[in-house]
């Protein structure tokens, strides 16, 4: 290794540019800072404009704070905060716990386990944007197959997406087509555990749930973390699921932020307010993910050589 | 031999329980693509229909009637170019923040919070700079979007392949003369193929799937498949079997692909989570 150092040390310096690292990540720095910096930047200035895409002369008006003091003053804001919020943890925790469930069972020795493994993909990579459209078959009150299920077996018809029940159902449309997500990130884990520890735990004398609760727990709870925080950062910014399914109604029942700002920004017109919650939705998403962040750079000087 | 005999049968009661349960899970994507097959009668009788004689009414007024073909075509279009372009700068980027650049803690942080922006905070400027500039409803705008916003994922992926790879490698390939962009081609890239392969997968899923900015930022010339779907929600109610028809063609090519691809999807997975 030293020798090789030495070598490295003595070769002639013209051959080579100085910081060859930063020349191969220039291409992505460029396109990354042109799509969001400019975007961003651009957003930032006309948050505190008081520009409507009906009143043109209004882009240059500068309004100080206003937007922002408008939007955190909206009631409508808090409620499409609390919807997001709602959403992103509910669907989270039951995605995880199915997720789990499912990857124990499809972890035991069975026929034809790669195949029911595979058939487990296609809700996850299909479009959620047709997701959201074709459940429809199922949610619709009156010719939907939830309520004839319900009716036939002798129980009251449910109003899947009205005011009482439109965001369990997007719930129940996201825990459907994530969980398989998570159903392979633990089994992943599950492979990854030595078998020997789990023998050794019933060799003396462990009962299944103890084996699971003190042996098989911990070791997946690295994998659940992940997965739950990949998952959190999707959820929050989900978009095309509940616009195809719920458009954000009834009333707004099911608008979450990024419905929210879309209606501000795409229908009525108002840049200004909409770059203000653009911004706050921004901060609030890396408010919450910053320990992820901070575990994945902590993790990232460790795991290198 | 009991106990062999025993172990069979439980085998077997679990992957009856499995295939079922598969199964139940499953319905919803079946029940859809039933629908698409089956003539609107047919599918709101009740009880429902599972054995009913196939129609392509659904299909063909999706062809004749929406011009599907058109969607499909820019959805290829974005999605090819957008796959291409991203795993040709993810790759030396990630190349250089595993082994080349000794302080790339600023770079990683950068692709992170990248992450984590949400996309409606992003689409809302880049419509407004893309009309004034004239670039709204071309390919352009909408494969610089997609680039960049798999980017971040892209780089962190790859990175972690990247990281597997011995450094010392490089450095033999240094002293015997390589440049870099040699190291990386000829040394470093045969190496991880599987983790290019692993993110190209994910791109294509997310690219072909992607439904917001092309909602936004394409118009009749550039509306990629899943703005298809956008057409059957008529004032007359929805046209179930073409919906469904439509549903099922969409999703079918990111189905067909995960299945081929399945090993490295599954790769993908567990390497970006986990390191």
């Amino acid at each position: 290794m030293t020798l090789v150092l030495e070598n490295n040390a003595a070769r002639p310096r013209s051959k080579r540019t100085k910081r060859p690292g930063l020349w191969l990540m220039l291409p992505a720095a460029a396109a990354m800072l042109l799509a969001f910096g400019a975007p961003l930047i651009f957003s930032a200035w006309y948050s505190f404009t008081r520009w409507s895409l009906v009143r043109p002369a209004s882009k240059s008006e500068f309004v100080g704070l206003s937007n922002y003091t408008r939007v955190l003053t909206d009631h409508e804001y808090w409620q499409a905060i609390g919807v997001t919020l709602t959403y992103a943890a509910s669907a989270v925790t039951i995605e995880c716990i199915l997720g789990i469930a499912l990857a124990l069972l499809l972890n035991k020795q069975m026929f034809g386990r790669g195949i029911f493994r595979s058939l487990m993909l296609i809700p996850m990579v299909m479009t959620p944007a047709v997701v959201g459209l074709f459940w429809k078959l199922f949610f619709e009150e009156s010719d939907g197959l939830f309520n004839y299920f319900l009716t036939a077996a002798g129980l009251p018809a449910l109003p899947w997406l009205g005011v009482s029940m439109a965001l369990v159902s997007i719930v129940i449309l996201d825990v459907w087509q994530a969980t398989p997500f998570f159903m392979l990130i633990m089994l992943a884990g599950l492979q990854s555990m030595d078998r020997n520890i789990v023998e050794a735990a019933e060799i003396d004398g462990a009962s299944r749930l103890q084996v699971f609760r003190y042996i098989t727990l911990p070791h997946l709870v690295p994998y659940i973390m992940v997965a739950a925080a990949f998952r959190i950062i999707g959820a929050l910014a989900d978009f095309d699921k509940i616009y195809l399914l719920t458009f954000g109604g009834p009333g707004n029942v099911t608008t979450t932020v990024s419905l929210y700002a879309y209606n501000r920004g795409f229908k009525i017109f108002d840049i200004g307010q909409t770059t203000a919650i653009s911004w706050l939705f921004i901060i609030l998403v890396l408010t919450i993910t910053a320990p992820l962040i901070w575990h994945l750079l902590r993790g990232s000087s460790t795991a290198r050589h | 031999m009991t106990s062999k005999s025993r172990s069979l049968i439980s085998k077997c009661v679990i992957t009856a329980f499995c295939g079922l349960l598969v199964l139940v899970y499953l319905f919803p994507y079946t029940w859809m693509v039933m629908t698409a097959f089956r003539s609107p009668v047919d599918s709101f009788e009740r009880p429902p229909k599972f054995f009913f004689q196939p129609t392509l009414d659904g299909v063909r007024y999706l062809f004749e009637v929406v011009e599907f073909n058109g969607y499909l075509i820019s959805s290829t279009i974005v999605t090819l170019v957008t796959v291409l372009a991203t795993i040709v700068i993810a790759v030396p980027a990630a190349y250089a923040v595993a082994h080349v650049e000794k302080n790339s803690k600023s770079f990683l942080i950068f692709i992170l919070v990248a992450r984590m922006i949400p996309g409606i905070a992003i689409v809302v400027p880049v419509y407004l700079l893309a009309s004034q500039f004239r670039l709204l409803d071309t390919y352009q705008v909408l494969v610089l979007m997609n680039i960049a916003f798999n980017l971040p994922f892209a780089i962190w992926l790859l990175r972690s392949f990247f990281i597997e790879v011995h450094p010392g490698l490089r450095e033999a390939a240094l002293v015997d003369g390589c440049s870099e962009v040699q190291v990386l081609t000829l040394v470093m890239s045969p190496l991880v193929l599987g983790g290019i392969m692993a993110t190209a997968v994910f791109v294509f899923i997310a690219v072909w799937n992607e439904f917001l900015f092309a909602l936004v930022l394409s118009g009749p010339h550039t509306a990629t498949a899943p703005i298809a779907v956008l057409g059957f929600r008529t004032a007359f109610g929805i046209q179930w079997d073409s919906m469904s028809a439509a549903a099922f063609l969409i999703s079918a090519p990111v189905i067909v692909f995960a299945f081929i691809m399945q090993r490295y999807l599954v790769q993908g997975l567990t390497m970006g989570s986990i390191k």
